[in-house]
């Protein structure tokens, strides 16, 4: 079986008073499994040309519902002002601001659950992953 | 300012060959990069199953830079939350697994609902952010 791990480090010595450290690591699995996730949509790189406007990322229909799909995000762009707004389901989930990264998982629960994405400005990147649960 | 930087490995062996995804990102207020996130929440709590609990109790500002860490500690990995924003189901987070995401709160019903199935969860979470509306008193 196929053996993905997410490891997540945050670190902050100026946030409180005392030195913020967390790390943990996440070996990803099928739902309710300890069978590691088989499927990927593959490491991409999307750039949204000339004007902004909504893109669907991923559509809910066509990935298996109730799973535990995960997705990584990452906006490339180096202008502090530019972000893509990630919505599920069309509701706003938040702003990925210039370097930001995440990961998030989906559970395409029903064929609305689209995954879309919303640049700011135009002609900015985005790369992804989709690590999925067929 | 503080600097918060939050990083991700992923590493896998899915493919034929190889695969090591790495990136960090230093937590910076929105649109910004002379200030960073200075305030946070972090918690811990235990949910029984079946029960939907708002793990975030107060509005953080609308339309920010907003940061949500939450890991499930269950050890079981037949446990899992459900995380739903604003009545959305989003994914679930199954005993072990974490997830790292911008956080809009864009109105006062976009909550961040999490519902425990299969036994009582154990949830770490942390919130970054730029400020919050309190609930009076």
């Amino acid at each position: 079986m196929a053996t993905t791990t997410a490891t997540i480090t945050m670190s902050s010595t100026d946030l409180l008073s005392d030195e913020l450290a967390l790390s943990t690591t996440a070996t990803l699995t099928t739902a309710g499994t300890s069978t590691g996730l088989t499927g990927t949509a593959g490491l991409a790189r999307k750039t949204v040309s000339g004007s902004h406007a909504q893109y669907t990322l991923f559509d809910g229909s066509d990935y298996t519902a109730d799973k535990a799909h995960k997705l990584y995000l990452k906006n490339t762009s180096t202008t502090a002002a530019e972000y893509f707004l990630i919505t599920v389901n069309a509701e706003d989930v938040g702003r990925l601001y210039a370097g930001d990264w995440a990961l998030i998982p989906w559970s395409a629960h029903d064929n609305d659950c689209d995954i879309k994405i919303d640049p700011s400005a135009n002609d900015m990147t985005l790369e992804y992953m989709l690590l999925t649960d067929d | 300012m503080a600097t918060t930087t939050a990083a991700v490995t992923l590493t896998s062996d899915l493919l034929s060959d190889n695969m090591s995804v790495s990136a960090s990102t230093t937590c910076m207020k929105a649109g910004t990069t002379a200030d960073g996130l200075d305030q946070m929440e972090y918690g811990y709590v235990e949910i029984a199953s079946g029960t939907a609990y708002d793990i975030i109790g107060n509005t953080p500002t609308a339309s920010k830079a907003s940061k949500l860490y939450i890991k499930n500690h269950s050890t079981d990995e037949t446990y899992y939350i459900s995380v739903v924003l604003d009545a959305q189901a989003i994914g679930k987070l199954y005993g072990g697994d974490w997830m790292f995401i911008p956080a809009d709160f864009h109105d006062a019903n976009a909550d961040v609902e999490i519902t425990a199935t299969g036994g009582t969860n154990k949830i770490c979470y942390a919130l970054f952010h730029e400020g919050t509306t309190l609930v009076a008193s």
